[in-house]
């Protein structure tokens, strides 16, 4: 499992860095599992879009996260494959 | 004239569905998979209307995407009519737009815009039809607002054809023709596979060649990314652009949902609250309504001190009316008694179908599931898990077809797998009878431990057949958090009222064949020497001598009694788990004519063995609608007998130890 660091605003990382509340942008993808890929792309999580992250789930995974409008809940090791760059 | 129904989950699609169908549905299975397909007649016309899969996209990649797929294009649909939840609208539109690519033309419905205001939205629908090219209708399916306009739109074909819409930049709309110009005349929906080229979709690359895949790799060379995630970028720029015309939206913070969730998300208040809600349930369900309509509605059926019942007096008519004692019994301790049985859990059945549909629709149950991934996961489970697992302590039939929603193969066979552990409304006939004869006023907090032990051996179970057959699988979770509703009433009530007549259905049709085949068995001996009580007893009928045949089966669980009549009934749960306290009735009846554990045949039980018994036909083989249920959605026998028996083993193992302790205290 990956190290947890702390992201300040301006830094790139994994979207699974993130603390609540903070928000970012989407700069690429890297996994290899397509049906997973394809299923964000679908949901919205496209080279771009901004992320904020919602809410934490009580056991500390999964986590909510909210873009174009909507939430989305997502497990940690899932959105280490998204790249970002912490823009709040 | 065809209509398919499309639109994401929880876009309201079944609330529309209904409202536009009034009861004029059919239920079925699309061919070869377990999905469930409705069709119905839109009221006051002759329009077919076909609900599909909830889906947010047409991607190759989940079953109920492929279904919904192959209806667009093999059935013909003469419009699609897109169901959007306006309050997620940027999302909701991604179908749409591969929707319209189809050429088909669509409808879309603007639904829940009673509460666009609420949620500081305001939507331009002139612009943004316009922008798209297609007729827009807000409606609320919910209130029922604006349906009416919705069919007559529909039925009157009033709506702007399919216009090709173009939403690409110019190279890649470019790349798209040349690639559409390929395709000899026969193919349809030309621009809609040309896209699925550049996506790389494998269901259409016998349309590709060499030319037109070095055209697409110029492309993603240009944009720096691969089709699949150039084509679903594009899509949300074009929506993003749009969007900024048509919508206004003022930036909400903490709304009601955001503070409800501050609670029943706390890190510390999420599970004690889960347990208490549950808790409630059984209290409710089991415990108070119980309490008061069993022996109400047994004392119907089989009469009181105080009511006459309907057995009783239907057995005194026969007989007046110069019937035979045996055609009369056949009446009163047959059939009456056996479906009566069953028929006296119909209060409690309601009252649990109803607060689990008010669970469900108010958005809670979403965050079970989200919650409890973590664990679920550790144990090879997925959070998704959980509503087969709720849904399942109302039938496991239908709770085993909702394991297709979890996307990874592994977490979805275990969760089928281990989905018959949660005991069924045909289960609580079981538990309610046993726990309330057997324990009284606690007797609610014997069934609520039968669900603890349900859910532990369920993680329990997870987790050793993960570490032992389903090892190193990378699994996925993603779900929508929907925001907290307030259930609707005509929602929740045609919800519990499908569900509650098809369990009375079940106890006018298999319980009662049953009932006779059991009461006749149980009346006669294999000489056809009919069972009167006295010269002859019902310790030689046929019953006995096939019950006799396995009883040593149960002879720990029973602790150390050889009992042919608990036995013979608990096999009887493979027809239907209710069927075994039908089977006891039955026999008590036939025997003594006294309510099962008044009756000499069953005093042997005490409170220890009347858990034991209980947990073995909770945890054994589920019925035999569930064990084909299982096989379907397995796909083949192998594992579904590997399932059936490990699920009986395990429950015998239980209930002999639980038994054990009976024998010991008796020694
Ligand atoms: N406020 C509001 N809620 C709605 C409306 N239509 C549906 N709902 C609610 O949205 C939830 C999901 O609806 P459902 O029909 O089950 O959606 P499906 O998953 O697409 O079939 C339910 O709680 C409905 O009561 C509407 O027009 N307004």
């Amino acid at each position: 499992m990956q190290k947890f660091k702390t992201l300040k605003v301006g830094e790139e990382g994994h979207l699974s860095d993130l603390k609540r509340g903070q928000r970012c942008v989407v700069l690429n993808f890297h996994n290899d599992n397509n049906a997973l890929r394809r299923r964000l792309l679908d949901m919205g999580i496209t080279k771009g879009v901004i992320i904020e992250i919602k809410k934490i789930a009580p056991l500390g995974d999964p986590i909510d996260i909210s873009l174009r409008g909507y939430e989305l809940c997502l497990r940690k090791e899932d959105m280490y494959g998204i790249d970002i760059r912490v823009v709040e | 004239m065809i209509v398919g129904l499309y639109g994401n989950q929880n876009s309201g699609k079944t609330t529309l569905f209904n409202e536009l169908t009034g009861s004029n549905q059919k239920v079925g299975n699309w061919p070869g998979v377990t999905i469930e397909k409705k069709e119905g007649r839109i009221k006051g016309s002759d329009i077919e209307i076909v609900d599909l899969p909830g889906i947010y996209s047409l991607s190759p990649y989940t079953l109920e995407e492929e279904v919904s797929r192959k209806f667009l294009f093999e059935e013909k649909v003469d419009v699609i009519l897109n169901i959007i939840d306006s309050t997620s609208i940027e999302r909701s539109l991604y179908l749409s737009t591969q929707l319209l690519e189809t050429g088909i033309d669509t409808v879309i419905a603007l639904n829940m815009v009673d509460i666009l205001e609420s949620h500081g939205i305001n939507i331009d629908i002139d612009k943004l039809s316009d922008a798209l090219g297609v007729t827009i209708i807000k409606i609320s399916a919910k209130n029922g607002t604006n349906i009416d306009n919705l069919i007559s739109t529909i039925k009157e074909g009033n709506y702007k054809k399919n216009s090709n819409l173009k939403i690409y930049p110019n190279d890649v709309e470019k790349l798209i023709n040349e690639i559409s110009s390929s395709f000899n005349e026969s193919i349809d929906n030309k621009r809609f596979a040309s896209v699925k080229i550049i996506e790389h979709d494998r269901a259409f690359q016998i349309l590709n060649n060499e030319i037109l895949e070095s055209r697409s790799q110029d492309i993603e060379k240009k944009y720096d990314m691969d089709g699949e995630q150039l084509i679903a970028s594009l899509r949300y720029q074009f929506i993003e652009s749009i969007l900024k015309d048509s919508v206004k939206r003022t930036k909400r913070e903490n709304t009601i949902t955001d503070k409800l969730d501050k609670i029943l998300l706390n890190k510390y208040l999420a599970i004690p609250i889960f347990i208490v809600i549950m808790g409630l349930v059984y209290l409710l369900t089991v415990g108070v309504v119980g309490r008061y309509t069993v022996d109400l509605i047994d004392s119907l059926f089989n009469g009181s001190s105080s009511i006459k019942g309907l057995g009783p007096l239907l057995e005194e008519l026969i007989l007046n009316a110069g019937g035979s004692p045996i055609s009369a019994s056949l009446v009163s301790r047959g059939i009456i008694a056996g479906v009566g049985a069953v028929c006296n859990f119909i209060p409690q059945i309601i009252v649990l179908f109803t607060l689990l549909a008010i669970l469900e629709t108010s958005g809670y149950m979403s965050r079970i599931s989200f919650f409890l991934d973590r664990v679920f996961h550790k144990f090879g489970l997925s959070g998704k898990s959980l509503v087969p697992f709720i849904v399942g302590s109302g039938c496991s039939v239908p709770a085993i077809m909702s394991c297709r929603t979890i996307e990874d193969k592994d977490e979805r066979h275990l969760s089928i797998l281990l989905t018959p552990f949660i005991p069924c409304n045909a289960k609580l006939p079981i538990i309610v009878l046993f726990s309330s004869f057997f324990f009284g006023s606690s007797s609610w907090l014997v069934s609520f431990s039968l669900y603890l032990i349900a859910f532990l051996i369920i993680l329990l179970s997870g987790y050793i057949l993960k570490k032992l057959f389903y090892k190193g699988h990378e699994s996925t979770f993603v779900a929508e958090l929907p925001e907290y509703k307030l259930p609707s009433f005509k929602y929740v009530f045609k919800d519990v009222y499908d569900k509650t007549l098809a369990f009375i259905k079940r106890a006018g049709t298999i319980i009662f064949i049953f009932s006779v085949i059991i009461w006749f068995l149980s009346s006669f001996t294999w000489r056809f020497e009919y069972v009167d009580g006295e010269n002859i007893l019902i310790e030689n009928s046929i019953l006995a001598s096939i019950g006799n045949a396995f009883s040593w089966f149960f002879y720990f669980i029973l602790g150390g009694n050889n009992s042919w009549a608990a036995s013979v009934s608990a096999i009887q749960g493979l027809v239907a788990k209710e069927q075994v306290i039908s089977s006891m009735s039955v026999i008590a009846k036939v025997s003594d004519n006294e309510a099962i554990f008044n009756s000499q045949i069953f005093s042997f039980f005490t409170p220890i063995t009347a858990y034991a018994y209980m947990v073995f036909n909770i945890f054994s083989a589920p019925c035999i609608g569930a064990i084909s249920t299982m096989r379907k959605e397995f796909g083949n026998y192998k594992d579904m007998f590997k399932a059936v028996l490990f699920q009986t083993l395990l429950a015998w193992v239980l209930g002999s130890l639980i038994g054990l302790v009976q024998l010991l205290i008796s020694i």
